[in-house]
């Protein structure tokens, strides 16, 4: 494939960019303490809440943003954001779907996903975050039969204060890095997952998150605790509409699975990417991280296409012995957008393993890095990892990169690593083309192919989209 | 010689081995036969003492001394030999350096002298002479970049040198053209005598038309359900394995 | 931390007080730009990325800032000065030995004694350094009072035996020196540098040394080096190679652990058509800390690099290896390659490795891997099997992981020196 066909034609295509008309209430942009306790008192929160939240700005006002990444943008002005917004019809928040939003509702429906119960897929719980807050999470009542907990974590602060106040921030502690630090002081809503004990959750819980009104930042918090042998599968989508300017995302997702528990989380990540110059889009500065008692497993599964500039690491830390950890990603990047990307696996315990598959395709004059660190320490007796990242360059203009670090101090752990570069060869594209399949359609084939490892990972309706939405992501980088 | 009783054995936690005997007699030569997955290549392993290769019952000596009480090195240097069903190779560890410690190890184990450099040099040159390998394969890494037949002729010219009192051959005929076999056959059959016992696995019968066999077995889910003299190995070879095993059952 | 405050500023004095009676006053202009970037850097902490895992606390407990003088004692080379047939250059605690030397093929020349055209390459090859991460480099360049400079001008039948031998008068002292080879075109050339310590030392002494090499059109260069020294050394070396049009590169490392040594090796293809092999053992025991940086730049289309690094880490110590392969826009049709391994040996060793890919143009195959194992049962089993003791197969295994690559060496000489030393370090740690 010649790179002046490729560069012929750079264009974007993003679905998911229009605007809804909704009124809203949003926080004037600036960051004090004031408004820390604003976003506290407009959730109603109980005392320990508030304290926790200032105790997080003052630490963060000591911080410094992070630098070390591969990526490369202006200077974030943490003045200039507004850090709550709210459809002013969640004022007084809807009891159950029928009194939300029609607009909002709609909203979802272009999205794709229908929060009207009996349109749900079946067996997928929902869970939508519009801006700042939940606006409805469907399936309730099934999940309660089961003992399931789904709902807001504003909600949860309310209703389950145990549970909320035993584990947040026990996985990303407050002071963890220059992000989670403001998502503590600042966050406005998010899920809350409970799992009790020997629990298999009887659906795939799911989370929507959608950045509208413009100069907002988002900072959701999630926070998934499984009991000893439970099992729950999770999926997170999200999108933002085409704005000019660029919009932070700085979420913290805490995963905590005790002894013989299982947690799967999927993330298919498509916010606004920014246009072909490389204007507007979202800063998504993330930082999930999850905890493995005995035996028990995190699988990360994420397919990031969106964002302007990507930072985000989903870790394992492999406390218990025998557990597992896992870590599945395609990030593809196109145009102008910029990512950073990969994972931690922090060995402790015994005969733990962790496996990484982690592609990226870049295309345009987009900037793709892995970045992982895989850490055996003393005590990891008999651990084991092994990692394949395989880079995808479509055009001579973008570039991919692997820093992986690798750690061991304890010499029974196993560590194998392995990177590959490729580009879609000519020979490919010629046999594809001479069976009569187009440039476009070949290089989404090939590429879809390249990342089959990872999209088997996915829930089925997960993977099906998440082609789909690599496919238009890659719109206009062949010709 | 080799004396095994109600032999279990598993692997992994999975019991592949459930209980089999086996007499072996200096001077005999003991073909097993089987079907893929039978546990041939688990009783070699077992006996030679290979790691997660676990007796979990029955007993096993070799001239009267219980092998589990023994390393796999030490079971070496009493005299058993197994010829891998793969070998492994190591790069960097030359053939020549390689043998030459196997050699002296097992001779101070023995209490005896081991053979001085020269005459060592000369006792490989011979053995490698002998299986028809180029004098070059002492100084590659072990097995290193060797073909499948290379690998095997390596270990026929290792059993030569160490000159063992129980060899087991674990499919050394597989992947053999009908030469390379014949040099294994003549191998084999160079070392036979009265003080040393033979145990061959194989798959085919093929290889036992050159190293007759005094008793063949049959090791079908981990046990030996059927012996007989060499005709049994023609009789295999004809009806395949499926009769044998609802004959059992 | 001031004291490592307090190594910045004492180190710049001293290169000021150099500065006023050296002469090479051509090579003033660099030394002022270096040690100005040089007195602008902060020390390397934990957090400093470029030496991440380097424990330099040897470094600021004692003062180094001195240099040593040469020393007329009673100095025993290295037994391969006696297998190698070569010309021998020796420089003892970094200054030139002429009766410990012995050049019959070739020259060498003083900074201090070049010629017009041979100012102008040393000028232009110091100034084309210019990586400001290490400050250790910063500080060698900005004392770069003298150096030698080497040409490899005609066809050359011996190798060269560079010799650096520490005495006991280089104990709590610095040493500096730099070296510049230039193999010209259409020539071929074999280097050995060969890094020693004379005596059972008991203290610290510091080594700061840089060699530029520079090969021309369709140059070769077999480089070698060793580091041997004793693990009181406290060592930074810094090594570029830059390969003009269809050069060969083969160079290869030895790295026994010490106190601290630490290795910056770059490699920059800047025409087209060149090849360089990258190898290298790297071995370290009791508290001993090394660490090998390879970073090599693709800068031009249809170059290759093959790298391979492999570590055997044990007691206390700890070994860090960072491979990086860079391939810029322009480099089409590169071809690269990276693979470290490393044997973990002991439960307080530590080894921490980052291969990395940097990569700007599509049409390229690289791939790198990078693995850390205990030693392979597989193997293990096969030698016990022959009657092996496990002790003594373990051994043969560590040996053998290392021994294929000095089995490639091109020079037997040097192999068969090294393999005994190797060995027997195994033996000694077993
Ligand atoms: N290392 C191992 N780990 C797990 N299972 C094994 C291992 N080795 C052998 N097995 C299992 O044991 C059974 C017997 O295998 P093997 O002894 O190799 O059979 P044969 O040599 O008769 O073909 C098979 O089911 C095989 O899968
Ligand atoms: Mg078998």
């Amino acid at each position: 494939m010649s790179d002046e066909v490729i560069n012929e034609r750079i264009g974007k295509d993003y679905k998911a960019g229009f605007v809804t008309e909704v009124d809203s209430e949003t926080l004037p942009p600036g960051l004090n303490e004031d408004v820390v306790r604003a976003i506290s008192a407009k959730k109603g929160e109980p005392e320990w809440m508030l304290e926790w939240r200032l105790k997080a700005f003052e630490a963060w006002k000591t911080m410094e943003e992070p630098d070390w990444a591969h990526v490369n943008f202006p200077k974030v002005d943490y003045q200039e954001i507004s850090y709550f917004s709210s459809p002013k019809s969640m004022e007084d928040k809807p009891k159950s779907l029928d009194e939300v939003d029609p607009q909002l509702l709609e909203t979802y429906e272009k999205l794709g996903i229908p929060l009207h119960e009996q349109e749900i897929l079946a067996g997928v719980a929902v869970d939508a975050v519009f801006d700042s807050v939940s606006v409805a999470t469907t399936f309730r009542e099934k999940l309660e039969e089961a003992g399931v907990i789904f709902c807001p974590i504003s909600e949860a602060v309310h209703k389950h204060p145990e549970l909320v106040k035993k584990y947040l921030g026990t996985v990303v502690p407050v002071r963890d890095n220059f992000f989670a630090a403001l998502n503590c002081a600042v966050f406005s809503d998010g899920s809350f997952v409970y799992i009790p004990k020997g629990v298999r959750c009887p659906m795939e819980l799911s989370t929507y998150f959608r950045i509208n009104e413009a100069k907002t930042g988002q900072f959701e918090r999630t926070l998934i605790v499984a009991e000893e042998g439970s099992h729950v599968s999770y999926l997170e989508g999200c999108t933002a509409p085409m704005r000019d300017e660029n919009q932070l995302h700085a979420a913290v997702v805490e995963l905590v699975a005790l002894d013989n528990a299982e947690i799967k989380y999927s993330t298919v990540q498509n916010w606004y990417p920014g246009d072909e110059n490389g204007k507007g889009g979202i800063y998504n500065f993330v930082t999930k991280r999850g905890v493995c008692h005995n035996n028990a497993k995190i699988s990360w599964t994420q397919v990031e296409t969106g964002s302007a500039v990507t930072w985000k690491y989903p870790s394992c830390i492999l406390k218990g012995d025998n557990s597992i950890g896992e870590f599945y990603s395609v990030a593809l990047t196109n145009n102008m957008q910029q990512a950073d990307t990969g994972t931690k696996m922090i060995h402790l315990g015994k005969n733990t393993k962790s496996t990484i598959i982690a592609k990226g395709i870049s295309a345009g004059k987009s900037q793709s890095s892995y970045r992982g660190l895989v850490r055996m320490s003393p005590m990891a007796e008999g651990a084991r990892n092994f990692t394949q990242c395989d880079s995808l360059l479509i055009g001579d203009k973008c570039g991919a990169h692997t820093f992986p670090y690798i750690e061991s101090k304890n010499p029974s752990a196993v560590i194998e690593h392995e990177a590959t570069t490729s580009k879609v060869s000519d020979d490919q594209m010629f046999l594809c083309q001479q069976r009569g399949i187009d440039p476009e359609k070949a290089v989404s084939m090939i590429v879809n192919g390249f990342c089959k490892e990872v999209f088997k990972e996915l829930p089925m309706e997960f993977a099906v989209e998440a082609g789909k939405l690599l496919e238009v992501s890659l719109e206009g980088s062949v010709g | 010689m080799l004396s095994i009783n109600n032999l279990v054995a598993e692997v992994e936690g999975k019991t592949i081995l459930k209980g089999l005997n086996l007499e072996v007699k200096p001077g005999e030569v003991h073909a097993i036969m089987g079907p893929n997955g039978a546990g041939k290549s688990t009783l070699g392993n077992v006996l030679a003492g290979r790691e997660n290769y676990e007796k979990t019952d029955g007993t096993v000596t070799l001239d009267g001394k219980d092998i589990f009480e023994l390393e796999p090195e030490e079971r070496a240097a009493e005299g058993m030999f197994l010829a891998f069903q793969y070998p492994v190779e190591i790069p960097g560890v030359s053939n020549l350096e390689f043998l030459k410690a196997s050699i002296d190890a097992i001779s101070k184990y023995r209490g005896v002298e081991a053979p001085d450099s020269v005459s060592f040099m000369k006792k490989a040159r011979e053995a490698c002479k002998a299986v028809n390998l180029d004098q070059n394969f002492l100084k590659r890494g072990v097995n290193e970049g060797f073909s499948g037949g290379e690998k095997k002729r390596n270990e026929i010219m290792q059993m030569m040198l160490l000159e063992p009192k129980l060899c087991i051959l674990d499919e050394t005929d597989s992947g053999l053209d009908i030469d390379a076999l014949q040099v294994v056959a003549k191998g084999v059959n160079e070392l036979r005598s009265p003080d040393r016992a033979f145990v061959v696995v194989t798959h085919y019968q093929r290889l036992l038309d050159y190293i007759v066999p005094d008793y063949v077995h049959v090791l079908a889910d981990g046990k030996i359900v059927k012996s007989g003299g060499k005709e049994l190995a023609l009789e295999l070879e004809k009806k395949g394995y499926s009769w044998l095993e609802q004959e059992v059952a | 931390m001031s004291q490592a405050v307090d190594y910045i500023r004492e180190s710049s004095e001293l290169a000021q007080t150099l500065e006023a009676k050296t002469k090479t006053d051509w090579l003033a202009d660099f030394r002022k730009q270096r040690l100005n970037a040089f007195a602008h850097s902060s020390f390397p902490t934990r957090k400093t990325e470029h030496f991440k895992y380097n424990n330099l606390s040897a470094l600021t407990r004692q003062s180094f800032a001195r240099l040593a003088e040469a020393d007329s004692g009673d100095i025993k080379l290295p037994e391969l000065a006696e297998q190698l047939d070569a010309d021998r250059l020796v420089l003892v605690n970094g200054e030139y030995d002429s009766s410990l030397s012995k050049l019959e093929e070739q020259a060498i020349t003083f900074y201090r004694d070049a010629n017009a055209d041979q100012k102008d390459f040393i000028l232009e090859q110091l100034n084309k350094k210019n990586d400001k991460k290490n400050i250790f480099s910063l500080l060698n360049d900005s004392l770069t009072q003298d150096g030698i400079l080497i040409e490899f001008n005609q066809a050359q039948t011996k190798p060269l035996h560079i010799i650096y031998v520490a005495t006991e008068s280089a104990q709590q002292k610095t040493t500096f020196a730099n070296c510049l080879i230039r193999v010209a075109a259409n020539c071929q050339a074999t280097v050995v540098e060969h890094f020693a310590t004379n005596k059972d030392a008991t203290d610290n002494s510091l080594f700061n040394q840089s060699t530029q090499c520079v090969l021309n059109d369709n140059a070769h260069l077999n480089h070698y080096r060793l580091h041997l020294e004793e693990e009181h050394t406290i060592h930074f070396g810094e090594l570029d190679f830059w390969l003009d049009a269809h050069s060969q590169l083969n160079s290869f490392h030895v790295g026994l652990g010490s106190q601290i040594k630490r290795l910056d090796i770059n490699v920059y293809h800047q025409a087209s058509g060149s090849h360089a092999d990258l190898n290298g053992v790297y071995l370290s025991n009791a508290q001993q800390q090394i660490d090998y940086h390879t970073n090599v730049e693709h800068r031009v289309p249809h170059c290759t690099t093959q790298e391979i690094f492999r570590g055997i880490v044990g007691g206390s110590s700890k070994a860090v290896f960072n491979g990086r392969i860079h391939i810029l826009q322009d480099a089409q049709k590169t071809l690269a390659e990276l693979s470290n391994k490393n044997l973990l040996l002991s439960n307080k060793a530590e080894i921490n490795t980052k291969p990395e890919l940097e990569i700007y143009a599509d049409d390229v195959q690289c791939a790198h891997g990078a693995t850390v194992a205990k030693m392979d049962e597989t193997s293990l089993f096969y030698l016990q099997s022959r009657g092996i003791p496990k002790s003594q197969a373990e051994l043969m295994l560590s040996f053998g992981f290392i021994n294929e690559l000095i089995d490639g060496l091109k020079h037997q000489a040097v192999g068969d020196y090294l393999r005994p030393i190797l060995a027997n370090l195994f033996e000694q740690a077993a």
